[in-house]
């Protein structure tokens, strides 16, 4: 096998396929709606037609898929150390990348890729001019070497670095999986974490469902009375309670199912001085983690999850603000359900040292204030003025509010007491969340910039807010001792102009 | 190695971005923005003309004393507010970052080092021009919501600025 990337190189010819369906689908995607009314409103005569346009459009797209096969090459210019890309059949472009910005390189497979046994590349970039790059079909083995050779340049860095640094012992290579998520702790995951996002989703599925099915009976010109009864026979108190109940279990099978799928056979390999993280069901999905450019570490629990012992961890990197949220999701590397111990062992490769929590910071009890006045009285002035105004039975609906207000109660006392910024000279800790607890860790030279804020009503009682800006997004502290946020701003700002190292 | 020190530091001693002096936009800039306020205005009220010469309904005393008055409040209060925040926004250029201050109800205030800025833009608008006036943009990697924009800028003074920035950003790389 090849393997010298110098001269420009074709991917797998089986590409070609991958290609195909990539078009096929976006033309699919684009067309499917017109589509489906010309095959609906047609009468049969003309399917012929249909078919033979259809055939038409298969034929031009196997033909682009071709030229773009054709066109796209991509090889490694070790001289200038970049790599570089040609792509296009009328819109020809070529893309060069500096190695040293080279950010993340993934390899993925997609269910055709699966199929036609083909993984894709993908290497992500950081600065301000954002440049997607992605080679859609390439062997395993070929994909393997091009991503070391890729990363080689950082490694090279880190040599620099470690050389500079004689303390840092040299992690040992290994093969083995230092951590590797069993089904138990998978489940674990599944049952006791994100049932916010679960429950959007659900209730978004709920509403469509809930158009659709209003759309069908539009359609079918049924009695909407008769359906309305329907649902107003089944609302009984009891059948309410067996709704939520069957709700709550759907969530957490849901809940299962999807971290099954994600975080299926999770792994992480340390390789040299980085991390490998794979998993997934249906698709794997292989990230190269370098430590040198996490901006955020974070790691949260909830009570269950402390119950089980077991953490959630996130690393967020640097991403492009112009990027859309899809992609800074996957800028974002998440660790389901490691035990302590595991996150000691990751904190250390990624940070050095696990850090430890510095001089605390509290927020003051307007943060309270705030919250209340938008939690309980803005709500509760609402329903007030409600019940006035349009609702007849308020008895009815007062256990309910009784409900609401203990909820918010403990979110806003619990959210208070977990709100604390802790600051020593190599790390910034906060931590912050009423139900997952979350700390996010921050080195001092990854910050980009700091905003303050004062509103002028907060002046007399020293009180302000704090904005982090890093590569990975903002993170903010409200509501603190202004006199104290000022001199940790000073003291960060003296640590950013005189540090020397890389924030990536 | 031989320049190493390890003193202990006292953070109290260290410089205070809260006593510094800020210096204030140009005072060519406010006309800038009074010229800003007036086609907002014009705009604003051509709007409300059409909505009322189109709309039948709206032809009543009522609905012209509503509109009338609207329009007045929104007109003060667009222009005191933009005078008073214009007065207040300041910017501060130190030995190694750069400041930001602007806001009326609250004091915000940004501070990007200098070995942190990854590219600086000017800009020059249509009316910024005739009073000779540019916009300096200051870009990180924090993105936009640390990205900072000055406006009212003397021209040499803001290519002065970027320049010093550029030098800047080439030194530390």
């Amino acid at each position: 096998m090849q393997i010298d990337f110098k001269s420009p190189q074709r991917q797998s010819i089986l590409g070609i396929v991958v290609m195909f369906a990539d078009t096929f689908q976006s033309v699919i995607r684009a067309m499917w709606a017109p589509l489906l009314i010309v095959l609906f409103k047609l009468e049969p005569e003309k399917y012929i037609i249909v078919g033979l346009s259809f055939v038409g459009i298969v034929i031009l797209v196997a033909v682009i898929a071709f030229l773009q096969y054709r066109n796209f090459t991509f090889f490694l210019d070790e001289d200038n150390q970049e790599f570089i890309l040609s792509k296009g059949i009328l819109n020809k472009s070529r893309i060069n990348i500096q190695l040293s910005k080279i950010q993340q390189v993934n390899i993925n497979q997609s269910i055709i890729q699966k199929i036609v046994g083909v993984y894709s590349l993908d290497i992500d970039t950081a600065g301000t001019d954002k440049k997607e790059i992605s080679i859609r079909a390439i062997d395993q083995d070929l994909a393997l070497i091009l991503k070391e050779r890729l990363l080689d340049y950082d490694n090279k860095e880190q040599d620099v670095l470690d050389e500079n640094h004689e303390a840092i012992p040299k992690e040992i290579i290994t093969a083995k999986p230092f951590i590797k998520i069993s089904y138990a702790t998978l489940f674990k995951v599944g049952i006791t974490s994100k049932y916010g996002r679960t429950i959007a989703i659900l209730i978004t599925f709920v509403i469509t469902l809930y158009q659709t099915f209003k759309d069908a009976v539009d359609t079918f010109e049924l009695d909407e009375s008769q359906v309305d009864s329907v649902f107003e026979q089944g609302l009984g108190l009891v059948s309410v309670l067996i709704l939520i109940f069957g709700l709550l279990i759907l969530v957490l099978l849901i809940n299962i199912v999807r971290t099954f799928i994600k975080h299926f056979d999770f792994e992480i390999l340390k390789q040299k001085n980085t991390l490998v993280v794979t998993s997934g069901l249906f698709a794997k999905k292989n990230t190269l983690l370098n430590p040198l450019k996490v901006q955020i570490t974070s790691f949260s629990q909830n009570f269950f999850q402390r119950k089980f012992k077991i953490l959630d961890m996130n690393m967020k990197q640097a991403s492009n603000n112009e990027v859309e949220e899809k992609q800074k999701k996957s800028n974002v590397i998440e660790i389901p359900g490691c035990d302590s111990d595991e996150r000691n062992e990751i904190l250390r490769i990624i940070l050095g040292k696990i850090p430890e929590k510095g001089q605390e910071l509290n927020p003051n009890f307007r943060y309270l204030i705030f919250r209340i006045l938008l939690g309980v009285i803005f709500p509760v002035a609402l329903f007030a003025f409600l019940s006035v105004t349009v609702i007849e039975d308020l008895q009815f609906y007062l256990p309910l509010i009784f409900v609401y207000l203990c909820l918010v109660g403990c979110v806003i006392y619990f959210g208070y007491k977990n709100y604390r910024l802790y600051s020593n000279s190599e790390f910034i800790i906060l931590k912050h969340g009423a139900w997952d607890v979350e700390n996010e860790i921050i080195q001092p030279h990854k910050i980009q910039g700091i905003t303050t804020k004062q509103y002028f009503w907060h002046k007399s009682s020293d009180v302000g807010h704090l904005t982090l800006h890093t590569a990975a997004g903002d993170v903010q502290f409200h509501f603190g001792n202004f006199t104290e946020i000022k001199q940790l701003v000073n003291y960060w700002l003296y640590q950013v102009e005189t540090s020397v190292e890389n924030w990536m | 190695m031989e320049n190493f020190t390890n003193e202990t530091l006292n953070i109290n001693s260290l410089p205070k971005f809260e006593e510094v002096n800020f210096s204030p936009l140009h005072k060519n800039y406010i006309k800038v923005v009074y010229i800003n306020i007036a086609i907002t205005l014009l705009i604003l009220a051509i709007g409300i003309g059409v909505l009322l010469y189109f709309n039948k309904d709206l032809q009543n005393k009522n609905s012209y004393l509503i509109f009338g008055i609207s329009y007045l409040v929104i007109a003060i209060i667009g222009f005191f507010s933009s005078i008073a925040s214009v007065k207040r926004r300041g910017f501060a250029i130190r030995e190694k970052d750069i400041l930001y201050k602007r806001g009326l109800i609250s004091t915000t205030t940004t501070m990007i080092p200098f070995n942190r800025v990854q590219h600086v833009a000017m800009h020059e608008g249509v009316f910024s021009r005739i009073f000779n006036l540019a916009q300096i943009q200051i870009f990180t990697a924090g993105g936009s919501t640390s990205d900072v924009k000055i406006s009212g800028i003397e021209k040499e003074k803001a290519e002065n600025i970027k320049e010093l920035l550029m030098q800047k950003i080439q030194n530390h790389v």
